[in-house]
């Protein structure tokens, strides 16, 4: 077995890991980092559980290897959060009703910070395009697009009212 | 920093609407209660959308080892020899197994399947060999290397070759323990049978002006859920205590159940349930866990995790059964029906597992919520060389309902009625009697079909019309009724805690319906106390005490009552303490509706629920501990198997109705579901928008069902065991207009007169949506899903 060694920037930390070269970035998040919100669904890139941010771009983590992620950033469900308090996206989407067995949560979350670092005001019908690689076999989908929109508002006030909120956006998921 | 107050969203909130909310009526309420009726916020939220949350895979111990199963390529084959020699060879392999191990056969009806395959194999993908080792890698690896001989043998790929009887799956059904539930006949495919008789149809037929015959069939269904299964287990081969982490929807029966397996007393397994990404029936049975513990007591105690990739899950876990309907209808010109006969044939699969329970289920379910004198039904479970049929939202009523809405609608074309009329004319009310001369207490299929159509309009589209686009567009309406388990039973404990918050321990799990938080709420509301402080404890079969299953939309009805039984206990206790504080009579003690612990004689001396922490009445005196048990036994009237009639063979009825419509392109055959239109007495609504989640989630699943997902067979060969090939609906199918009304229709055992809504939602879907696809090609479409090409090579209907 071959390995390989990273520099990665996981949720604002800074990892030096030797990883094997096949090791998916799933299993490194989750068994190396013991970050598990990241969720294995069908490992064939079709459910969207295993979305994470790279570089701000949404990646099925079952299907990248961990050994590619030298020098890159990479944003999972946990680093939504700041300072113990939930990210907009993360409050919309428990305000809106979005949640019920919470599987395809993370994931829905972390396509929605891509969505939204592309386009910041997205109508409906560009949720659905962006987000359609994310299955929900919970919710029938449309209180999620809600929870989205809720968010963008939510995200426009902070940023009227210069509150913390602010940063959040900016922080989710784009290059510092 | 601290956190935002987290509330239900105004703007999105999909309640709150003039059509959304109609009461019929009212029980034990007078409308102003202050927590149940009102959406709150889900207690499971937070934890789901920080990733903290812990499911299936989440768990993880010091020491694990890995699971992998070995698999048969075959459906149908004797097994000859398992040489497991290369793979205990594979460096970090510790233990491989197979099924002489473990040979105990279990199964819920009939003990027909043992874990592991011992002779034969009867469905592709069944296990053949297992493994533990120190890496998921090594494990497969190892699995992969287990050397297997078969003798092929002829495969039952269908219903039609089961019921030739030519090849047996099972050879002798008298070899197994039998439970007094299940019907196998000995020489045969047939698992079960299921017969139902009331009145005489032959007299029906013979009153009626109009016999409409047809038939329909409902293909084979994959629950999909997106956490695969999974279970860890660690178990002691000395002591025989057996631990399983496992995402379960049946805590108590799998604890049964492994016992059994393993010849352990039942005390010694404990279940410790996490998060469970999904259930809709597909996490009822046992799969990964009997292995787990198998491989877990043959490795010396080490923890074992087995989880299931998305190709297993497909492959080798449960499905929804295929059934092949005929029926036949008795209708006078008026529209009134005087006869309806049934007879089905369930794909069950190659063991029976829960398929006598779905059958029974779609039995009573099979004319209708309607008012039928004459009827007989007449079906069978039959054993083929498939992966095994079980539980899917719904237990066969979806299927049932889509049948006799199917059948409703041809039949008001022939008599030139309007398929709403037919369908109000005939429809049971409160106080009619039943399909098994049961008399039904609460039941407003009327308010639900006028309130489902007029959400979309009804009375001003047309049967069919052809858009601006030459799409061919039509509406169609479905109504069912769906029985829930009866007897069933459950219990709970209510704990309160030193700073006067309260606990519940029930085993009714969460799996994204939202019973953590419904049950809060009727303690909430019961006690006039703030929801913050009522949680339910995690569940573990060593503490939480028993309830029968988290199925059959149950649980807010069954664990509602228990835990309302024991608020009153905890009221009782409480007052106790402050008479005790008080040096008062116990007597002189009230607890008021505004939540105060007060004295009768001296109304300024009260404490209120939430002053009772620090109030001291709790300090060194007895805990504040009550249970609250429910069950159903003592109404049971235990339907008899010759012609299953019986005044009460449910507890309650569950009752809705949905209207769709659609756009079939006629080019490309694709059909758009443009508009749905729900109701469902669900008789009051705890947390209305969780009720809304259950109808509007399960409106998108059932557009999978009636229009895209099909598990596809080829002599027993599955051809689309994965989400590429298997489709299910994504959120590019969500842009639908729905619009859903809570019926509420006080039932008057359930607290508040709730029932359930957890299957409900999705029962009329698939048929209403069929129906509008049927109308809109002015054809009669006889199975499910509609696909393009049927659209594409359809057949008018011409009378
Ligand atoms: S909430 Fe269960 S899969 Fe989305």
């Amino acid at each position: 077995m071959q390995y390989v060694e990273i520099n990665v920037t996981v949720n604002g930390e800074l990892y030096n890991k030797t990883v094997p070269a096949n090791k998916t970035l799933l299993r490194f998040l989750r068994e190396d980092l013991f970050l598990n919100g990241v969720k294995e669904g069908c490992n064939e890139g079709e459910c969207g559980a295993f979305t994470v941010l790279v570089d701000g771009e949404p990646m099925n983590s079952c299907l990248v290897l961990a050994a590619e992620l030298n020098g890159r950033e990479v944003l999972t469900v946990e680093g939504l959060a700041q300072d113990g308090r939930l990210h907009p996206l993360q409050e919309a989407f428990i305000e809106a009703g979005a949640i019920q067995c919470g599987y395809c949560t993370p994931g829905m979350l972390m396509s929605a910070v891509a969505l939204l670092n592309r386009y910041p005001h997205p109508t409906r019908a560009q949720i659905r395009k962006e987000m359609e690689g994310n299955i929900c076999r919970c919710t029938g989908y449309t209180r999620i697009a809600d929870a989205v929109l809720l968010a963008v508002e939510k995200m426009d006030t902070a940023e009227k009212n210069q509150s913390p909120q602010r940063n959040q956006k900016v922080l989710a998921g784009t290059k510092k | 920093m601290a956190q935002h107050v987290l509330t239900p969203c105004e703007k999105y909130q999909r309640e709150g609407h003039e059509w959304d909310r109609l009461v019929v009526k009212r029980k034990d309420t007078d409308g102003v209660e202050t927590v149940v009726g009102h959406s709150q916020i889900r207690k499971d939220a937070i934890a789901k959308a920080t990733g903290t949350a812990q499911y299936g895979a989440d768990v993880n111990f010091p020491g694990q080892l890995y699971g992998a199963c070995t698999r048969s390529p075959h459906p149908h084959a004797r097994i000859l020899s398992v040489n497991t020699e290369k793979a205990r060879a594979v460096p970090g392999v510790r233990v491989v197994i197979t099924g002489k191990d473990y040979p105990e056969p279990y199964g819920q009806f009939i003990a027909d399947q043992p874990i592991i395959a011992l002779d034969k194999v009867r469905y592709q993908g069944e296990t053949v060999a297992a493994v533990a080792a120190e890496t998921e890698e090594a494990a497969r690896e190892a699995a992969s290397l287990v050397e297997v001989e078969y003798e092929l043998l002829p495969v039952v790929n269908s219903i039609e070759d089961s019921i030739k009887n030519e090849t047996l799956i099972h050879e002798d059904w008298s070899r197994y323990e039998c439970s007094s539930a299940c019907f196998p006949e000995q020489g045969t495919n047939i698992g079960d049978s299921f017969h139902l008789n009331k009145g005489d149809v032959e007299k029906g037929f013979a009153e009626a002006d109009l016999i409409v015959e047809s038939k329909f069939l409902c293909g084979q269904l994959q629950h999909t859920l997106i956490e695969t299964h999974t279970a860890t287990a660690q178990a002691n081969p000395y002591t025989k205590e057996i631990d399983v982490w496992t995402p379960n929807q049946s805590p108590f029966s799998i604890r049964g159940l492994i016992a059994k397996i393993f010849g352990v007393p039942t005390e010694k397994v404990r279940l410790i349930m996490t998060d469970i990404g999904g259930g809709f029936g597909g996490k009822y049975e046992a799969k990964c866990e009997p292995i787990a513990v198998a491989l877990s007591l043959k490795a010396g105690g080490r923890p074992v995790k087995l989880t299931y990739d998305r190709h297993e899950e497909f492959e080798a876990t449960v499905c929804r059964s295929t059934v092949q309907y005929y029926i036949k209808t008795g209708v006078k010109k008026d529209g009134t029906l005087t006869a309806q006969l049934v007879t089905g044939y369930w794909d069950a699969g190659a063991y029976v597992t829960t398929n006598p329970r779905v059958d029974y289920n779609a039995g009573f379910a099979a004319v209708g919520p309607y008012k039928v004198p004459n009827v007989k039904i007449d079906t069978y479970v039959c054993m083929t060389n498939r992966t095994l049929g079980t539980a899917y939202r719904g237990f066969g009523v979806t299927e049932a309902a889509t049948l006799h809405e199917h059948q409703m609608d041809i039949v008001a074309r022939k008599l030139h009625m309007e398929p709403l009329k037919l369908r109000l004319q005939n429809c049971l009310h409160d106080g009619d009697y039943g399909v098994s001369g049961d008399l039904i207490m609460t039941c407003a299929v009327d308010e639900c079909l006028r309130a489902a159509a007029e959400n979309i309009g009804w009375d001003k589209l047309p049967d069919r019309w052809v858009d601006e686009e030459g799409n061919l567009c039509g509406k169609g309406i479905a109504c069912f009724n769906k029985l829930t388990g009866t007897p069933s039973t459950t219990s709970c404990v209510v704990k309160m805690n030193e700073n006067g918050s309260l606990f519940i321990w029930s085993a009714s799990r969460e799996m994204g319906q939202g019973v953590t938080t419904t049950l809060p709420q009727f303690a909430a509301e019961s006690m006039h106390m703030d929801l913050d402080r009522i949680s339910v404890a995690p569940v573990d079969t060593t503490v939480t005490p028993y309830d029968k299953t988290t199925t059959s939309s149950r649980s807010t009805f069954h664990s509602g009552n228990a835990v309302l039984e024991a608020c009153e206990d905890i009221k009782k206790q409480l007052c106790k303490l402050a008479s005790i504080k008080w040096s008062c009579d116990e007597n002189d003690v009230t607890y008021t509706d505004e939540g105060y612990i007060q004295r009768i004689s001296d109304a300024e001396q009260r404490i209120h629920i939430h002053d009772v922490g620090k109030s001291g009445i709790m300090h060194e005196q007895l805990p504040v501990i009550a249970i609250g048990r429910y069950g159903t036994s003592d109404i049971f009237d235990p339907p008899p198997v010759d012609g299953r009639q019986s005044s009460r063979p449910t507890v309650m009825w569950m009752i809705g109705a949905q209207a769709a419509v659609v756009k079939v392109n006629p080019i490309t055959g694709l059909v758009k579901v443009t508009k749905m239109g729900a109701a469902h007495d669900i008789g009051k609504a705890i947390n209305p928008t969780g009720c809304l989640q259950q109808i509007e989630g399960a409106i998108v699943m059932g557009i999978g069902h009636a229009l895209m997902e099909e598990m596809i067979y080829e002599d027993g060969n599955l051809r689309n065991g994965n989400m590429v090939d298997y489709k299910v609906p994504t959120f590019m199918d969500s842009d639908v207009e729905t619009k859903i009304t809570l019926v509420e229709n006080g039932h008057p055992e359930g607290p508040y007169g709730v029932k359930g809504i957890g299957e409900p939602g999705l029962v009329p879907t698939a048929a209403a949506i069929a129906n509008a696809v049927c109308h809109a090609c002015n054809t009669d479409f006889d199975s499910l899903p509609i696909k393009p090409e049927h659209i594409l090579f359809r057949k008018e209907v011409n009378d």
